[in-house]
């Protein structure tokens, strides 16, 4: 009961928080450059032996104890926050005794595992007992022995809570490395006061009179996966032709001038100067610039949209694996998860949270719980897909495929 | 004598440090970045050493519009600096009198904000409806569809901004050293201030122009900042590109590769360059 109210009341602040999450990203968003190249210097040892696939090595966690301590590595603005403080994190210290250490220091995938590759690519621990990483970097690390196994027995909260399309997923079977943190639609924005109609569909990206006004991902998964759909190819069995077949039609939509660039996360920006009228999007993106900006519009493509979950995963011998377990449950308790949501904006794995945010009193807590932006509705869900898990040969030859698009 | 063997080998040991360092940051990555480009391999496999120096042909056929344009970049990049920062050092360092101090403070003051900072304040300056572009467009003076971002000419601009204090600061120390005085003697032997000029002041500012050179063309070259930020489709340079093979394809070879391809090609510029002006000048 008492927590309860204390969750009202914060959510009650929410409005008047003063800074959104969008203003954070802003200001944040300026370190990303330098964080990359940190990655890049520290990608640049090279291991010459890879022990950790070989057979017969067994993979044991390094202590079955409480350790009291969690080093946890995330992207920015990825948990709550209310006045310099992190609400979830501080009570999780209170339930259980576990200090956390929590750093945002991921701004992006590849430049992340630049960081963490060569220690564990030597089998030695890294700094962190839990990260958080997107799907297919999930199934990149599995298979390169760079996690530790969860014991679901230390879940029951995922069990119970968890949605059903996030248990026992493509790219994790049986959830055995990893569990959801938030996930999110990659789909299309656009501005109906620039573009002068409504857009549904992918090809409208393709449309010449947009020449120069759209804006694409450099993120090689969505872009290629999402022209896929466009010409009917589920991404998960897709063939070396219709890859490139997926790649002309990149190729022909830049040459034809339509792109205006390649975004990474400043497409955001972007699309607010009004320097493109429609890009490739992502829901919690567009969920927060709606608030400053009422008439942007998002849309999953009639020929389907992309779901990607980021997930918690425990990297090998990791120094305090049983407490990022319990921390892994922790967030699935529903009010918990309501309270991160409800600051982060993007998709909840934990259904049972709408309701509470439904039930809040505040207005502002009301809009995330009915934004089929936060919560997809059945409809939009029915129109998701996944990445395809592409093994390291495919991988490359869909980055040097796509590396022709982007660095033209 | 003791003594004597001593003082033999103290300028060597006066030397340990600067050498320790250049092994332990210099020689010994390079080293490294050497044989990982003939390596062949992949993340899961690991990477071994087999001689494999198709990544550099391989790597040179699928980059060579990026390294082309980069050196075209970079050269441009040299030249606009020199021409902008040329007059502008010439007349602080003869003309700026008791206050040549503060025109340089005056120079550097944008850079004591961070590089990153001032490259994003051009994206809210430049962006198509922005206070600039927005206001030019209102009155007329550029089309409705004129755009400065994501283009080769923002990302030249860019660089220019950003490289400008590396040539404008040699350039002024070897002009400021020179004695004013030269001039009125070549004007007593007649010499037009058109002559004076390109027999007296532009000779003795060499040092200065060849370092201010070198200076800007190298990282110019190799820059993946500017481009990035303020580039687009079909702007890439040689530094991006690398980048991509390193973090996103984790290719080190051939990231490796490209590196190595391009330090060889500036080395040999400058070479060139250092041959044409003279290592007399060179060195001051």
């Amino acid at each position: 009961m008492d927590r309860e109210r204390e969750f009202a009341k914060l959510l009650a602040e929410a409005p008047r928080r003063g800074m959104t999450r969008r203003d954070l990203l802003r200001r944040v968003g300026l370190g990303a450059g330098a964080a990359s190249l940190t990655a890049f210097l520290a990608a640049c040892g090279i291991s010459k032996e890879d022990t950790t696939t070989e057979e017969g090595e067994k993979n044991t966690l390094t202590t079955t104890e409480e350790v009291g301590n969690l080093n946890f590595a995330n992207w920015p603005l990825y948990i709550d926050r209310s006045q310099g403080t992190r609400p979830t994190i501080d009570d999780f210290t209170e339930a259980t005794g576990i200090t956390v250490n929590y750093k945002e220091v991921i701004d992006d995938n590849e430049g992340f595992f630049g960081t963490i590759q060569e220690p564990l690519s030597n089998d030695q621990a890294v700094e962190w007992d839990m990260i958080v990483v997107t799907d297919w970097m999930i199934a990149k690390m599995a298979r390169l022995g760079y996690l530790e196994e969860l014991d679901h027995e230390q879940l029951p909260n995922f069990t119970a809570n968890a949605g059903a399309i996030y248990k026992d997923p493509g790219y994790d079977p049986g959830n055995k490395y990893s569990v959801p943190w938030q996930s999110g639609i990659t789909g299309v924005a656009y501005n109906p006061e620039l573009t002068g109609r409504e857009l549904t569909s992918f090809d409208d990206l393709f449309d010449p009179a947009f020449a120069g006004k759209v804006g694409m991902f450099k993120e090689m998964r969505d872009t290629i996966s999402l022209t896929m759909l466009s010409m009917g190819v589920e991404p998960s069995e897709s063939t070396e032709d219709d890859l490139v077949a997926a790649q002309q039609k990149l190729l022909q939509q830049r040459d034809d001038g339509i792109v205006r660039n390649y975004y990474g996360n400043e497409y955001a920006d972007a699309l607010v100067r009004g320097d493109i009228w429609a890009t490739m999007a992502w829901s919690g993106d567009v969920f927060q610039l709606q608030f400053d900006q009422p008439e942007l519009q998002f849309y999953v493509p009639d020929t389907g949209g992309i779901l990607w979950v980021d997930n918690m995963a425990i990297p090998d011998n990791a120094a305090a694996p049983i407490d990022a377990m319990r921390f892994m449950d922790y967030v699935y308790d529903p009010e918990v998860a309501a309270q991160i949501t409800a600051w982060v904006n993007y998709i909840c794995p934990v259904p049972a949270a709408q309701e509470i945010l439904a039930s809040a009193k505040d207005k502002y807590t009301q809009t995330v719980a009915n934004s089929p932006l936060v919560f997809p509705t059945p409809e939009m869900e029915a129109n998701l897909h996944h990445y395809k898990d592409l093994d390291e040969d495919e991988e490359a030859r869909w980055n040097d495929l796509f590396g022709e698009i982007i660095q033209g | 004598m003791a003594g004597e063997g001593r003082r033999k080998l103290t300028p060597y040991l006066l030397t340990l440090p600067g050498v320790g360092f250049l092994v332990v940051f210099f020689a010994i990555p390079m080293a490294t970045v050497f044989s990982v480009s003939f390596q062949e391999g992949s993340l899961s496999q690991g990477f071994t050493f087999t001689g494999h120096w198709q990544n550099y042909t391989d790597t040179l056929a699928r980059y060579d519009t990026q390294l082309i344009r980069s050196l075209m970049v970079g050269l441009i990049v040299t030249i606009m600096t020199l021409v902008i920062s040329y007059p502008m050092m010439y007349w602080i360092a003869f003309r700026g009198g008791r206050r040549k101090n503060i025109y340089l403070l005056l120079i550097l003051l944008p850079f004591f904000t961070p590089f990153l900072i001032r490259t994003l304040m051009w994206k809210t300056i430049f962006a198509d409806e922005g206070i600039l572009l927005g206001f030019l467009k209102d009155v007329g003076l550029v089309s409705d569809s004129y755009q400065v971002l994501a283009t080769m000419t923002a990302v030249i601009s860019g660089m220019v901004y950003n490289f400008l204090p590396f040539m404008a600061l040699p350039l002024y120390v070897s002009l400021e050293k020179m004695d004013p005085r030269l001039l009125d003697a070549a004007a007593d032997l007649y010499s037009s201030k058109r002559q004076a000029f390109l027999k007296v002041t532009l000779p003795l500012s060499y040092p200065g122009l060849f370092a201010g050179s070198l200076l800007t063309f190298i990282p110019a070259v190799g820059d993946p900042i500017n481009p990035e930020l303020l580039g687009g489709v079909n702007t890439t340079m040689i530094g991006q590109v690398v980048q991509r093979e390193m973090l996103t394809n984790n290719a080190y070879p051939r990231g490796s590769a490209i590196s190595f391809m391009l330090m060889a090609v500036i080395l040999i510029g400058v070479f060139l360059y250092a041959r044409v002006l003279g290592t007399e000048e060179m060195t001051g």
